[in-house]
């Protein structure tokens, strides 16, 4: 009861911009970590200082929380705040395309990803042609874009086939996307170059082994998305050094794709969960991974996909994805383990400001 | 078919009775003795080198050194097998148009609806399908009625084995919900019912109306065996009090087949394409009590109710697709099962389909069951005895035994080798086809240029359309015609 | 051990570890190789992947292994170069002519179509993609089990050159009825417009016109002979159409003064060979013909006698027989060898028309085909005389490993071995 009156009451306060301090009864910092009844200092956006026995700064908010304080969630992949505008079927190919500059960063529709504890997405271009350009990472709170571009998109599955325009074929769309690294210019130079990541769009298993061709003979790095029995081939991927993100799940899904996902897991694969927004619910995110740990997925590693790991997979993992000193204050207080569903996010704090609130169920 | 028939000359030795004067033509018909290599009789076991004798259209006798009367026709041919014809247990081709545009139509009968030149027909008797259950198609609830017939005649009435063999009910209809079908199915049923009460009470309130309708239809109710009333017999759950007070010809003549059907006087063709229409079909047939004189014919996944069609008793058609093929939803593999071994597993009794239009595949069918480990004589029964007996026609077709048609095929060789060829077919003690003289047979089977074709050029005096020159007649490889 | 093929073994879980190439020991009432030899209770010998002896000496223990499977006869695994892959993204229709795509890049190792024809004893296709383009690209040929990658299962990459003639390029495309929306006002709508664009192809490659186009060097290779094309045409006037065209080749000055005079063609889907076969024999072109009607007339509505593989046969031209990748019950490659029969091949020139001679089409004939020692393990065991609709596939040897069990999946049937 303490805590819910702690928390409503601190709701007002957390529009102050001084320090605050947050003491819960565990703090997931990340990698694994778990601080019993310690402190998090957030102060000018950033978390200050993390610690069971961090001193607390004269004149700052105190936020007793009776429940687990995480890093905020990470969703791999959707079209929040650019709906409509993350595919242009004029051409196969439009890798300076840039979903970031069609993000609108204030939509409505990221309040549900922050009430669902989301407080990062990568919106991606739609798979259309070969490409359709190039990801961006996009806060969902407080109109900010922390990565454009964050990957070019490079489309290995039938999605990007068309009936009447070119390509109609995965060979010629191979041959195309051939053509388009020939003489690589822009985005497609940068990730020739390996200094851009790329994201993969794939669906089955086969159109993994080709994105794999591909990379390796291209030298390029980056996550495949849309393949639900990537982990069938995890050897490959392994060997290719390639991230997968795995496609949002729902309660159907079937055995042998959550057997695939672990895996993936099992060979060190680095993960995310993609979100498919405004086709999924936000809450989708979380059961795509609880999904996998009743199936028989590590904790710590679905905990991993949806945090830090995601974070890596999009480049942002010095800003986002730990409780850490010097990286952005985007925090979720939780009303209890955050892989029971029935935990919900009490408040969220994205650059250290409260942009959801919600009062507990219990 | 009042002559006797061509021949292939040194084929077929004839003894005809030219010497008897008393009209020649009649004495060949129907009397015959066929001497073969070898006669699969499907009734006990084969016999080499025998004689099958045919009187008067009926088998007289079938065993080695069997003789025929001395004016009868001979057949001396030791290089081939006689077979009695495949049985084809149900078919809705053959017809004008295979379905009506009514739901519930059990007065309509396929003998108006058989085209007795249908191409079908012929491509039946130079296959060796010597009977064909004729049944309309799926598109109604309760179908008209069927017939059996061969696959020769020029009218219906020459055709016909049997007339009224069965009523076709159907239980999954394509394209419609299987509860709405049901619904129809039951709402017949009901209907009937009702038709039948409203008989009773008219008549117990003396009102006329059905009398009139009779009369309206071109019925004479007051005919003697129409005058009778007679009380409701069967085995159907319900039952029609005091119907014995209405004379039986005054029951609505779109109503009466049904009712024969429910008091266990006709069969049904009850026709099912998934395990659920059969649970389905099964009380529907229980229900209005003619369980006992249905045949199911079934496909899809319909066989995974092989228990509950064992239970009941009732005997199946199978449908064309043999290998049922699902997917299993855990591996994403397919599985398949092999649909007769289910059946004879569940000993209940089937016969066999052709699987397309026109390759009339019974042998097919066969020598596929032999191939999935069913045993040679049980799958050569499928299609020969198990229709003819589901048909009730066990008596008159299905083997080669003394009493039954005198109806013979003359194969080339085994009856489920893939070589094997139909070289002479015998309807009724009639020597009906003749491979040699098939026309057909030698356009689709032998590649000969239809005489109406266009004329073709064999390259002797061609000239090349490219070089304007004419071309080198060495180069043609020496081979000409 | 005897291996009575354990129910469900195959079946059990998809995530088995690849199975190795046993060595087996395969008795057999009928060993059919092949090669004119044919064995009574022989052996056939597997190791390694190859078979190492075929050996009517059934008392050659020391040569025998501890898997022993027990049948009723052998033959090589069928050779199917008709495969057609039904994927519409296997053919690049944004360009009619596009001789330089590999239909291996569309395929899909994980596909159910694969394990159907494995099934039905089919171990070596050539895949091609579908007859949408005039000249449609590189098909492959592959084995039909094996690890699940084309590439590892790829037994000749690139091998044919594969396009059409007649109505299927041209199907479904139109003019363009005031604005052109997409490429289907480009494309040919006639079969005029069909072999345009193949001697628009093969005259620019002689000529030297199209120097900067990618598909030049494959049309190079095919004008010059290195390079099988296979060109589908079911009528008789499309038929005719591919020998002319290749006759034209040979002659014409401009293809002869380009060293490009030499292309070898085969005619898939030849329904109609039978109509005019001397014109096949003189140009010495082989056939693949279509599988055989059910009723009547084949696609393009074209007339399939049941002899035509016997009136080919006669006059010297090589025939191989095709599913067209079909497993149904009554089109599958087997049965079509009996149909054969039906229409008066004898069983051997049955056997070498869905074996040695599609093997030969493909130039893979020193890896698959036929028994012999050296070559693949890729064998059929049968339940009774092979292509009779009454025997059955009941196993499948692909490079010496067990891909598939007959027995395991059917309920009811009984096996004896």
């Amino acid at each position: 009861m303490l805590s819910i009156l702690l928390a409503l009451a601190a709701a007002p306060a957390l529009q102050n911009d001084g320090p605050l301090a947050i003491r819960a009864k565990a703090v997931w910092t990340g990698g694994g970590k778990v601080l019993e009844n310690a402190v998090v200092i957030v102060d000018n956006g950033r978390i200050q200082a993390v610690g069971a026995d961090v001193a607390i700064p004269d004149g700052a908010e105190l936020i007793e929380h009776d429940g687990v304080l995480t890093a905020g969630l990470i969703a791999l992949h959707g079209a929040t705040g650019a709906v409509g505008e993350t595919r242009d079927g004029t051409r196969p190919a439009l890798p300076e395309g840039r979903v970031g500059l069609a993000v609108d960063a204030r939509h409505l529709d990221f309040e549900a990803l922050r009430e669902a504890g989301i407080t990062c997405i990568l919106v991606t271009p739609d798979p259309a042609g070969i490409t359709g350009g190039t990801t961006a990472v996009v806060k969902t709170a407080g109109h900010t874009v922390l990565r454009d571009p964050a990957h070019l998109s490079l489309v290995f599955s039938a999605e990007g086939l068309s009936g009447n325009t070119t390509p109609t074929s995965t060979s010629g769309a191979l041959a195309l996307m051939q053509n388009l690294f020939a003489e690589p210019r822009g985005v497609v130079a940068e990730a020739r170059a390996g200094k851009l990541p790329c994201l993969f769009e794939v669906r089955e298993r086969e159109d993994v082994r080709r994105a794999i061709a591909f990379a390796k003979d291209k030298k390029l790095t980056g996550a495949l998305h849309g393949a639900a029995l990537a982990g069938e081939v995890a050897g490959d991927i392994k060997a290719a050094g390639l991230s997968v993100i795995v496609p949002a799940l729902s309660i159907g899904t079937p055995k042998r794709t959550l057997d695939a996902v672990i895996r993936l897991q099992k060979e060190e694969i680095p993960l995310g969960f993609g979100l498919d927004t405004p086709w999924n619910h936000a809450e989708a995110l979380r059961l795509s991974a609880v999904l996998c740990v009743r199936a028989g997925l590590d904790r710590q590693a679905a905990w991993e996909a949806l945090t830090a790991g995601a974070a890596r997979i999009a480049g942002v993992e010095a800003r986002v994805g730990r409780i850490e000193r010097g990286l952005d204050a985007d925090l979720v207080l939780w009303s209890g383990d955050p892989l029971d569903l029935g935990s919900v996010a009490q408040t969220v704090l994205v650059g250290g400001k409260s942009v959801a609130q919600k009062e507990s169920v219990r | 078919m009042t002559t006797t028939m061509t021949r292939a000359t040194g084929a077929v030795t004839l003894t005809t009775a030219c010497l008897c004067l008393a009209s020649a033509a009649d004495a060949g018909e129907g009397r015959i003795a066929i001497h073969v290599g070898r006669i699969v009789t499907m009734a006990g076991a084969d016999i080499e080198d025998g004689t099958i004798v045919i009187e008067n259209g009926r088998i007289t006798s079938v065993a080695k050194g069997a003789k025929g009367s001395w004016d009868a026709e001979v057949i001396e041919r030791p290089d081939l097998v006689a077979f009695p014809g495949w049985v084809e247990a149900h078919s809705s081709r053959g017809m004008d148009r295979p379905n009506e545009n009514i739901e519930v139509a059990p007065f309509l009968d396929v003998r108006d609806s058989i085209d007795p030149i249908s191409f079908y027909f012929e491509d039946c008797l130079r296959q060796g399908v010597l009977a064909i259950n004729v049944q309309q198609g799926n598109l109604a609830a309760i179908g008209g009625q069927g017939r059996v017939v061969k696959p020769y005649g020029l009218t219906i009435e020459d055709m016909t084995i049997k007339p009224a063999s069965g009523l076709k009910v159907v239980a999954s209809r394509p394209g419609r919900s299987r509860a709405l079908q049901v619904q129809s199915l039951r709402r017949a049923f009901n209907e009937l019912r009702i038709h039948l009460e409203k008989l009773v009470q008219d008549k117990k309130d003396g009102k006329d109306t059905a009398r009139r309708e009779a009369l309206f239809q071109g019925r004479d109710p007051d005919k003697e065996e129409n005058k009778k009333g007679r009380a409701m017999e069967g085995a159907a759950t319900w039952k029609v009090k005091d119907l014995e007070s209405v004379p039986r010809g005054q029951v609505d003549e779109k109503q009466e087949p049904l009712l024969r059907l429910v008091e266990g006087k006709l069969m049904a063709f009850l026709s099912c394409d998934g395990a659920i229409s059969v649970v389905q079909a099964l009380d529907v047939a229980r229900e209005n009590g003619f369980l006992a004189n249905t045949v199911l014919v079934i496909d899809g996944d319909a066989w995974k109710a092989a228990d509950r069609i064992a239970e009941a008793g009732v005997p199946v058609v199978l449908g064309p697709t043999l290998l049922y093929v699902e997917r299993d939803p855990i591996t994403g593999k397919e599985i398949e099962t092999f649909v007769p071994g289910v059946f004879r597993e569940k000993k209940v009794r089937f016969a066999l389909q052709s699987i397309n239009p026109s390759a009339q595949s019974l042998w097919f069918q066969a020598a596929t069951c032999v191939g999935y480990g069913i045993p040679r004589e049980e799958a050569l029964a499928a299609a020969t005895k198990v229709p003819a007996e589901i048909l009730r026609l066990g008596d008159r077709l299905g083997s080669l035994e003394a009493g039954k048609d005198g109806n013979v095929l003359l194969l080339s060789g085994d009856p489920l080798a893939v070589t094997t060829t139909v070289q002479f077919v015998v309807l009724d003690g009639n020597l009906v086809y003749d491979r040699s003289k098939d026309v057909r047979v030698q356009q689709i089977i032998e590649g000969v240029e239809q005489p109406n074709a266009a004329p073709t050029n064999t390259g002797d005096d061609e000239v090349d359309p490219h070089s304007g020159e004419k071309k080198d007649k060495a180069g043609t490889g020496g081979k000409k015609d | 051990m005897i291996a009575f093929l354990t129910p469900f073994l195959a079946l059990a879980a998809i995530q088995t570890q690849e199975p190795e190439a046993r060595a087996w020991t395969i008795q057999a009432e009928r060993v059919y190789t092949g090669t004119g030899r044919n064995m009574e209770k022989a052996l056939v010998l597997v190791r390694g992947g190859q078979v190492s002896a075929v050996t009517a000496n059934a008392d050659e223990e020391k040569e025998r292994t501890e898997d022993v499977l027990r049948v009723y006869a052998v033959t090589a695994g069928l050779v199917d170069a008709g495969v057609r892959v039904t994927n519409w993204t296997s053919v690049e229709q944004s360009n009619e002519v596009t001789p330089n795509l590999r239909v291996a890049d569309a395929l899909d190792p994980f596909a159910l179509e694969w394990d159907r024809l494995l099934r039905t004893g089919v171990t070596t296709v050539l895949a091609s993609p579908l007859d949408r383009n005039v000249i449609g690209g590189l098909s492959v040929v592959l084995k039909t089990a094996g690890p699940e990658s084309i590439a590892a299962r790829t037994v000749k990459a690139d091998a044919v050159l594969r396009g059409s003639m007649g109505g299927d390029p041209s199907a479904g495309n139109h003019p363009a009825f005031g604005r052109p929306t997409d490429f289907y006002s480009r494309r040919p709508t006639t079969r005029m417009g069909v072999e345009w664009e193949w001697r628009k192809a093969f005259f620019d490659t002689a000529l030297g016109h199209n120097e900067s186009d990618p598909g030049r060097a494959t049309l190079v290779a095919a004008l010059q002979g290195k390079l099988p094309i296979f060109i589908q045409a079911w009528t008789t006037q499309d038929i005719r159409t591919a020998v002319f065209l290749r006759e034209e080749v040979q002659t014409r000055p401009e293809f002869a003064a380009a060293g490009m005079n030499t292309p070898r063609f085969v005619i898939d889907a030849a329904a109609e060979a039978w109509k005019e076969p001397q014109l096949l024999a003189r140009s010495r072109t082989a056939v693949i013909l279509p599988p055989f009607p059910a009723a009547g007339r084949t696609r393009e509505n074209a007339f399939m006698a049941w002899n035509v593989a016997k009136v080919l046969k006669d006059l010297g031209v090589p025939v191989a027989l095709s599913s067209h990748g079909s497993a149904d019950m009554e089109q599958r490659l087997s049965v079509q060898a009996g149909y054969a029969m039906a229409g008066g091949l004898t069983f051997e020139e049955a056997l070498a028309a869905v074996t040695s001679i599609p093997a030969m089409l493909l130039g893979v004939q020193d890896r698959v085909g036929t028994i012999e020692v050296g070559k693949d393990a890729d064998l059929v065991l049968w339940s009774g005389e092979p292509f009779q609709p009454g025997a059955r596939v009941v196993g499948t040897i692909v490079d010496g490993v067990l891909r598939y069990e007959g027995w395991t999946a059917v309920q009811g049937a009984t096996a004896e071995r």
